[in-house]
């Protein structure tokens, strides 16, 4: 039994369970296109090995299943993130190819990969990276506390109003938006954030709401 | 929307024009329709909608020009006002205008189209500016990647533009159903084969394909899908795709909701989107809204980027312009020296031109229509009638094609090059403490040209309570036909410094009126959230159709309020009525204002036309005194003539100001700055008054 096949059998059990769907011999095996036989036999050792465990006749990633599961889904999501963000790989193409990178990354490598795409919150489909709790906490700042020619990352927009989310999700300042304070007009006056090719003249007081990651690209 | 029923009665297809702001859409509209053109405000906003004609071999569309929006949730005034002018519409295909040059934020847009289920024809525009800035664009892949036909343009050439008027009518006759009731051929189909085209999904028949954001989201729509399709008739509006409805409901579009609570169908899809609100908000940790949102902004940058190349090219002059634009230490030279210009046109060459035009009309018209009027009516009707179709008709013109026509053309130029909105930045957060944006600076310093298209001007504010401050602070700013009475009087007969110190007053009441107004007026000045344009050089055509169009709008509307107003003067002089507003006006301007009882009436005139009321003065008291009166201090004292001057500049505005006000921002508020412009122009006269009858 190869690392890469436990590993394999851990996120999909971890993927069910986030969607609040029973994890059951049926379910991986539709999900791993394997037969039925061979994923008892290796539910069998996975149960052996306190992986996984048996709740009410489903199945259950154990508190250490969790946690290795937890790190397999994290490098794959992050993959994707970073295939979709910066190698700009298509929406619907990231996750087969991340499938290939979960099971090789070094934590070193992962952690730079991490910083790579600025940290991010959730995959290129908006799933949660898990262990982000865990993580090194970051330093979040106000978008009009930058200075002219800073980059930063949108984390987080501190505002409740829906209209105002949604106006601002249409011209794409969404977290994990990429943006550049070009200008800082004079007198407490707006700033001019570059997003991708447009730019947007944003209230002093709006930017305040803005909460970013500095650097990054 | 008259106009759309019309064009529907007629048969010919009814075509959409989205986009976002400054891609080009009103030019490729002024191409498709020529001059026909009727613009209509959209009930409850300041948006406006415009309809027009096209014709194509006989087929006559309808074309209506959506506000340009970056999207069509009801979040902000623009993007309701495109979607709700989109359902009312109900348009037979949309032609959506992307901005080559700015793709993945162009495309969201459409896909949101696609989510509706609406037919999409795709203009690919500024394609010349896009190759000049190093962007390479697949258009076939595009046109596969979306589903939908794609055609590139360069509107101001008029490039492709006839392609896309054929590709539109195509599409509009493809999906009503009247090429037969199969499924449609050749587009839609390629979505299946293209790599991005994997995600899309194409239903049969006259379903045009629908954008695909992966399993997750796919599988939130699916849920309350089936029970929405068997109820839907019940209260939702026609023309959307069930699907493009369930994405609305996920949204937590306000009006869908509202509709939904309306029947009680509707009530049960919204509980059941509410429990799938809350467990995908539990599984996602963010609610629906901006994962679609988020969704949307991914599978557009993936097209994007799946259909264009871009090579690098060096840093460009156009950039470097901008740059200059909007840096403090170079932006705000740059335009002091363009609102300097632009008053300095206005004020000059307007005036210039208004004086040259009354000439030309009292040497020409004046003498024709006098001859006229006088062979076929008795003398004093003949008197009171040329008021009206004479000077009325004179002054309509004399304000309408020396200002509106020069301003608009200016604002226009302004617009198009994506100037106004470096200024915009630049001088947001001085404006802002009067209550208004940036751009409000544009109709302000208009106004010391004219009043009268600084307060049509006022439509590229976005909210009513940054018109109403405007439309206020403009009308109390001192036109120049007000300055010439301020030249004419204070400066002539008591001195430069006095003619300067109204000026002065003047300034002083405006910015506390604004200061004011924005602490009294409910709510408070919006957050600016703006795009700011890149230069760049503006259609000349699209230039001078906006132009003409407004000027057309301001004699068709403004003219007939200007000539009735001018005929109820005319009765009052020819009849000598006007001697009877003495006495009640006596104890106001004799008493408290201590002004001759002429002055009173002259300032009564000059509601007709500010420059006027100094030649009624002067005529007023020829009448009164008799002999020679053309020195006002024959019959008035310095102060006199200084609370004169000071009054005219203040107190109401002329009557083609007042009907611009009225037709913009409706009678009510119309009537309340007008109430506000007499009520300080009297406190202030008078105190003027009394301070100095004690020094």
């Amino acid at each position: 039994m190869t690392t890469a096949a436990v590993e394999e059998y851990l996120a999909v059990a971890f993927r069910l369970q986030e969607e609040e769907a029973p994890v059951t011999v049926a379910a991986l095996a539709q999900r791993l296109s394997l037969s039925h036989a061979s994923v008892s036999l290796m539910v069998k050792r996975l149960v052996q090995e306190e992986l996984l465990g048996r709740q009410e006749g489903d199945l259950r990633l154990t508190a250490e299943g969790e946690r290795r599961a937890a790190e397999v889904v994290r490098r794959h999501r992050l993959a994707e993130r970073f295939l979709f963000d910066v190698l700009g790989l298509a929406w619907d193409d990231v996750h087969d190819e991340a499938g290939r990178w979960e099971h090789v990354l070094s934590p070193a490598v992962e952690e730079r990969l991490d910083g790579v795409v600025g940290r991010p919150e959730s995959c290129p489909h908006g799933h949660p990276i898990p262990g982000r709790e865990a993580a090194l906490p970051v330093e979040l700042h106000a978008l009009s506390s930058l200075e002219v020619g800073e980059r930063a990352v949108v984390v987080q927009v501190r505002r409740e109003e829906t209209t105002l989310l949604r106006y601002l999700a249409s011209l794409g300042l969404l977290p994990g938006a990429r943006v550049l304070v070009e200008q800082v007009a004079p007198f407490g006056g707006p700033l001019l954030v570059r997003l991708g090719s447009a730019r947007y003249a944003l209230g002093r007081d709006m930017a305040g709401q803005i909460l970013v990651r500095k650097g990054a690209r | 929307m008259e106009r759309l029923r019309r064009g529907r009665r007629h048969g010919g297809p009814v075509i959409a024009l989205a986009g976002n702001p400054n891609v080009g859409k009103s030019t490729i509209f002024n191409r498709l329709t020529g001059l026909h053109v009727t613009t209509a405000h959209y009930p409850g906003t300041t948006v406006e909608v415009a309809v027009g004609t096209a014709n194509l071999d006989g087929v006559r569309a309808t074309v209506v020009d959506l506000p340009g929006s970056y999207g069509l949730g009801a979040a902000s005034e623009d993007q309701l006002a495109a979607r709700r002018a989109l359902l009312e519409a109900r348009p037979d295909v949309v032609i959506v205008i992307l901005d080559a040059t700015n793709l993945a934020r162009n495309l969201y847009l459409t896909l949101e189209l696609l989510d509706l289920g609406l037919p999409v024809v795709v203009a690919l525009n500024l394609m010349d500016e896009a190759g000049r800035a190093g962007i390479q664009t697949n258009v076939k892949r595009l046109s596969e990647a979306l589903g939908v036909p794609v055609i590139p343009t360069v509107a101001h050439r008029g490039v492709g533009v006839r392609a896309l008027l054929a590709a539109a009518v195509q599409e509009a006759e493809a999906a009503s159903g009247s090429d037969g009731a199969g499924p449609r051929r050749g587009r839609g189909h390629h979505g299946r084969h293209g790599r991005v085209g994997r995600g899309w999904q194409h239903r049969q028949g006259r379903q045009p394909p629908a954008p695909h954001y992966g399993a997750d989201v796919e599988a939130w729509t699916d849920g309350p899908l089936a029970a929405l399709e068997a109820t839907r008739h019940e209260w939702a509006p026609e023309g959307l795709s069930t699907r493009g409805l369930v994405i609305l409901l996920l949204e937590r579009d306000e009006e869908v909701w509202a509709l939904a609570r309306g029947s009680a169908a509707g009530q049960d899809i919204l509980q059941r989107v509410e429990v799938l609100e809350r467990d995908l908000g539990r599984m996602l940790r963010q609610p629906p809204a901006l994962v679609i949102a988020g969704a949307r902004h991914g599978l557009a940058a993936s097209i994007a980027a799946h259909c264009q190349r871009r090579m690098p090219l060096g840093r460009r002059l156009r950039d470097q312009l901008w740059r200059y634009a909007t840096a403090t230490a170079t932006g705000i030279p740059i335009a002091m020296a363009v609102m300097a210009g632009l008053f300095a046109f206005l004020y000059y060459v307007g005036g210039f031109l208004s004086t040259q035009f009354d000439r030309l009309w009292g040497a020409s018209a004046s003498p024709v229509l006098d001859a006229v009027t006088r062979f076929l009516l008795p003398g004093q009707a003949a008197d009171v009638l040329l008021w009206g179709i004479d000077a009325g008709i004179n002054a309509s013109l004399a304000i309408g094609i020396p200002y509106v026509l020069t301003f608009y053309f200016l604002l226009a130029i302004l617009e198009d090059t994506g100037y106004l909105s470096a200024v915009a930045f630049l001088s947001d957060s001085v404006m802002r403490r009067l209550g208004l944006q940036g751009r409000a600076l544009v109709p302000l310093i208009s106004g010391a040209g004219c009043n009268v298209p600084a307060v049509i001007g006022t439509r590229i504010l976005s909210s009513r309570r940054e018109r109403i401050i405007a439309s206020t602070l403009v009308v109390l700013t001192p036109c120049s036909a007000r300055t010439a009475v301020i030249m004419g009087s204070a400066a002539r007969f008591i001195g430069v410094g006095p003619a300067v110190a109204i000026l002065g007053v003047a300034t002083l009441l405006m910015v506390g009126t604004g200061f004011a107004l924005n602490k009294l007026l409910p709510g408070r000045p919006g957050e600016l959230i703006m795009e700011v344009f890149p230069p760049r050089r503006p259609p000349l055509r699209t230039v001078v159709v906006k132009t003409w169009v407004r000027f057309k709008d301001f004699v068709v509307q403004a003219a007939p309020i200007v000539i009735v107003g001018s005929l109820i003067m005319g009765l009052l002089y020819e009849t000598d009525t006007i001697w009877r507003l003495t006495d009640p006006l006596s104890p106001v301007v004799e008493g408290w204002l201590g002004l001759p009882a002429v002055a009173g009436l002259a300032l009564v005139f000059g509601i007709l036309r500010k420059e006027l009321a100094l030649q009624f003065l002067v005529a007023l008291a020829l009448i009164e005194y008799g002999g020679d009166v053309d020195n006002l201090r024959l019959f008035m004292d310095p102060r006199q003539i200084f609370v004169f001057a000071l009054v005219t500049t203040i107190y109401f505005p002329c009557i083609a100001t007042a009907a611009v006000l009225g037709r913009e921002l409706g009678w009510r508020s119309a009537g309340a700055i007008m109430a506000l412009s007499i009520g300080l122009a009297v406190l202030v006269g008078g105190v003027a008054n009394q301070v100095l009858l004690r020094v």
